[in-house]
């Protein structure tokens, strides 16, 4: 892979901006959804939602541990540009009537638990956790999310949005892949014995144990709603794809524990797949009182253009 | 220099003298005046104090503005005050026993600016409305001559450029930023005229002046938005009335004051220890302020948001005690998205959503001239200073530079504080200044020339100095230059840079008599 001149990716950033209020969310479309549809894309749309904002946590916490300026500015857009999607997305449930005054989508209890994590330990972790992590979650849900989303839905507006929010992803993805590269520099042995630190480390099990059953929990809501789950294990490949494709990528010993999970998560007979089913189930029962109060950066999420 | 002196003077009253520009028609003044100074601030009108108390009597002071005062006179948004105690904020050749506060506001300083000016009787000296455009050096004569906006010249043997760094109310360079359609506000030249009372407000910048803006903003405004790029560290600042009984303490017994004065300067001293460089009191400095916002904000994210990520003492220390409680007020909210775009109505940031505004105050500081000068300054040969100084300002001892004889300056090139008293630094300045003045005087010479290896070892020095400082510890602050060159800072404590200006060694200087 080519690499980045990250400095100039920070200027295309700072001019690609768009705002909420660039878009006329009363425009003709918004009947095109079905009343077969509309439960579903409700649903849909909420994990979607919240789905970013899960990106959004996780870049926040890159930010702080980036390297350098340049980078520590790009992540901190990045992290406003989660945000700006999930406000979209809210924007559109708002203009197919499924959300009422300042009311938020429900996240599922596996998306509740992996945001609880990524507050309490995301910013204890090294560069490499969420720069390995966070890339598969971009790819494989969001990318395999809004793929079904714009083939489903009719409304053009839709349409326009989404090719916002792609363009935003798309140099997303291209920065998460040149740092997953640059993090695999450096001597061998020592990126192994880094990681195996990290691996030890009991907050990154607990990361685990939100992270599996959240990508599990997304196939059956995916499979619910009629997207065939190989997208979403096209979407993974990608990942290993895209990630593996240099040296210093396939070096990054993170980057190979994510793809040898997906391999995992992708092969359904695979044994890996009872106990994290089982664990889905369990999170099923726990009530999202227990989990404690939301975050307050959540009161910063809004379907409204102006504040 | 901590004599104190003048003990009959009285503290200074709220009366003001104001002397207006005189009508007189643009006229060229020929004489050659001993000292020339721009500038009627702190830095001007202490060294004509001082040079005027020698008996150097021939000066004339331009002021750009119609009013004495500098910093003290621009600076009168809401809260503005100084984070030195005022009891060192102050010359010690000029002690005041009336300060009502520990830190006084901007009001009370401007008060003893005023002070000095009419009890040491400097209005005479000032050209008000004279805003300086350019200084030219006649090698010839050995005479400056300073250009004014007002088609007026002025010239002097020596000239003083006192016209302080931070005189320049700097804008962000943000898209959009004249398409605003509301009220635009910078802190360093408040409308006073304008009625934040129900009012939508946007503060962008989260530095000095904006953590003194924001608590009495959020009083008044229906809602206040404060807009952060990066959060600085924040310690809690010992604000407190000066009871009765210390007033008269100092007043019966000035060498109370001039105790706790030296009392002050050496606890500001030690801090240097953590804030200049890296040193185990760095992190118990940090943990001081760590406390502090864990003390007054709750929230994980809150705190999350205001914690920074550089060391301490890197970019400048802010202190306040009410700021971080301003911020929680309900009707106040901290916003950390990176402003994408200024609209019409408005501030749009990057999570898409246009934040609008009756009014955006632009906290935003000062353009710092680090890297250039004011206005033109022609030197021998006709070189000009500011594109030596491109690249970053460099001068010897912070006052003098090559090529430029008899130019002082104060707050030049390497002469900030990060820790202490900008007046304790400016009372060596000045008396550096007296001293270059009455070789001149007493030699029977034209000019002081500094020498160029001098000022280029000099420099040596202190870059090599700064590169173990705070300052040059990786994060960007004004204090740097675009490509991270430091011609801002001091490398050391205030001791040090008294030290350094105690003595003029005419070996250092090239002495031109012809």
């Amino acid at each position: 892979m080519a690499n980045i001149d990250l400095d100039k990716m920070l200027e295309k950033i700072k001019g690609s901006q768009w705002a909420l209020a660039d878009i006329d969310w009363d425009a003709p479309g918004a009947d095109r959804i079905s009343a077969e549809q509309w439960p579903k894309l409700k649903a849909f749309m909420s994990d979607l939602m919240w789905i970013e904002h899960v990106g959004a946590r996780g870049f926040a916490a890159m930010a702080k541990k980036a390297p350098t300026d340049t980078l520590r500015e790009i992540y901190t857009y990045f992290h406003a540009e989660e945000q700006r999607h999930a406000n979209a997305e809210m924007a559109l449930m708002r203009r197919w009537g499924m959300l009422d005054g300042d009311e938020l989508p429900e996240p599922n209890i596996n998306l509740r638990l992996t945001i609880e994590w990524l507050d309490r330990y995301s910013d204890d972790m090294p560069l490499e956790v969420p720069g390995s992590v966070i890339p598969m979650l971009e790819i494989a849900l969001d990318g395999a999310l809004l793929k079904f989303l714009l083939e489903e839905v009719d409304d053009p507006l839709c349409h326009e949005v989404f090719e916002k929010i792609n363009a935003d992803e798309a140099r997303h993805l291209g920065v998460d892949f040149h740092v997953m590269e640059m993090l695999g520099r450096g001597r061998l042995h020592q990126l192994a014995v880094k990681t195996i630190g990290t691996v030890a480390n009991p907050k990154l099990i607990l990361g685990v144990l939100a992270y599996a059953p959240l990508l599990n929990k997304m196939r059956d809501n995916i499979v619910a709603m009629g997207l065939k789950e190989e997208r979403l294990y096209e979407a993974m490949n990608k990942y290993e794809r895209i990630g593996g494709r240099t040296e210093e990528g396939r070096r990054n010993p993170w980057f190979q524990i994510i793809s040898q999970h997906g391999k995992m998560v992708v092969n359904r007979s695979h044994p890996y797949h009872v106990p994290v089913d089982a664990l889905v189930k369990l999170t099923g029962y726990i009530p999202s009182r227990v989990v404690g109060p939301v975050p307050t950066w959540v009161r910063g999420l809004t379907w409204r253009t102006t504040a | 220099m901590t004599t104190v002196v003048n003990k009959s003077k009285t503290a200074p009253s709220r009366k003001k003298t104001t002397r207006k520009a005189s009508a007189d028609p643009v006229t060229q003044d020929s004489h050659v005046h001993e000292v020339l100074i721009v500038g009627a601030g702190f830095g001007g009108l202490g060294t004509a104090l001082r040079l005027q108390q020698d008996g150097i009597r021939d000066l004339v002071i331009l002021e750009r503005a119609d009013e004495i005062g500098g910093t003290w006179r621009d600076n009168t948004y809401p809260g503005a005050a100084c984070d030195i105690p005022s009891n060192l904020y102050s010359f010690s050749f000029a002690p005041n026993p009336d300060w009502s506060r520990s830190f006084s506001g901007s009001g009370e300083i401007l008060q003893y600016v005023h002070y000095l000016a009419d009890s040491f009787n400097l209005r005479r000296l000032v050209r008000f409305n004279q805003d300086v455009t350019g200084l030219e050096y006649n090698e010839r004569e050995g005479v400056w001559t300073a250009s004014t906006a007002a088609g007026e010249t002025f010239r002097g043997r020596s000239v003083v450029m006192a016209q302080g760094p931070l005189s320049n109310p700097g804008l962000p360079k943000i898209e959009g930023i004249d398409s605003f359609k509301g009220k635009t506000v910078h802190s360093a030249r408040w409308d006073h005229d304008y009625d934040f009372t129900g009012k939508r407000v946007a503060v962008i910048g989260t530095g000095a002046s904006a953590v003194q803006i924001v608590p009495e903003l959020v009083r008044q405004a229906a809602k206040l938005k404060v807009f952060q790029r990066t959060p600085g560290w924040v310690l809690p600042k010992p604000d407190f009335a000066t009871p009765d009984w210390n007033r008269v303490l100092f007043r019966k017994v000035p060498a109370s004051q001039a105790a706790v004065r030296k009392a002050l300067y050496l606890g500001h001293e030690s801090v240097a220890l953590g804030i200049v460089w890296n040193s185990p009191l760095t992190r118990v400095v940090e943990k001081v302020a760590e406390a502090h916002l864990n003390a007054q904000v709750k929230d994980p994210w809150m705190r999350r948001q205001l914690k920074p990520d550089f060391r301490i003492g890197c970019k400048r220390v802010l202190m306040s005690s009410d700021y971080y409680p301003a911020l929680q007020k309900d009707n106040c909210e901290l916003i950390t998205w990176p402003i994408a775009k200024i609209s019409e109505n408005g501030i749009r940031t990057a999570e898409g959503i246009e934040h609008q505004f009756d009014c955006i105050v632009f906290a935003t500081g000062f353009d710092i001239s680090n890297a250039g000068t004011p206005f033109p300054v022609r030197g021998v040969d006709g070189r000009e200073l500011g594109s030596e100084w491109q690249r970053g300002a460099q001068a010897y001892k912070s006052i003098n530079v090559s090529g430029y004889p008899n130019l002082h300056m104060t707050f030049g090139p390497n002469s900030g504080p990060g820790h202490n008293s900008a007046l304790v630094y400016m009372e060596s300045q000045i008396e550096y200044i007296l001293k270059a003045v009455r070789v001149l005087r007493s030699l029977e010479i034209k000019a002081l020339d500094v020498k160029l290896h001098v000022q280029a070892r000099h420099n040596r020095e202190i870059q090599k100095r700064l590169a173990k400082t705070n300052w040059n510890s990786g994060c960007k602050s004004w204090y740097l230059t675009e490509e991270g060159f430091n011609a801002t800072m001091y490398p050391g404590f205030a001791t040090q840079y008294a030290r350094q200006m105690a003595s003029l060694n005419l070996r250092d200087y090239a002495l031109i008599r012809t």
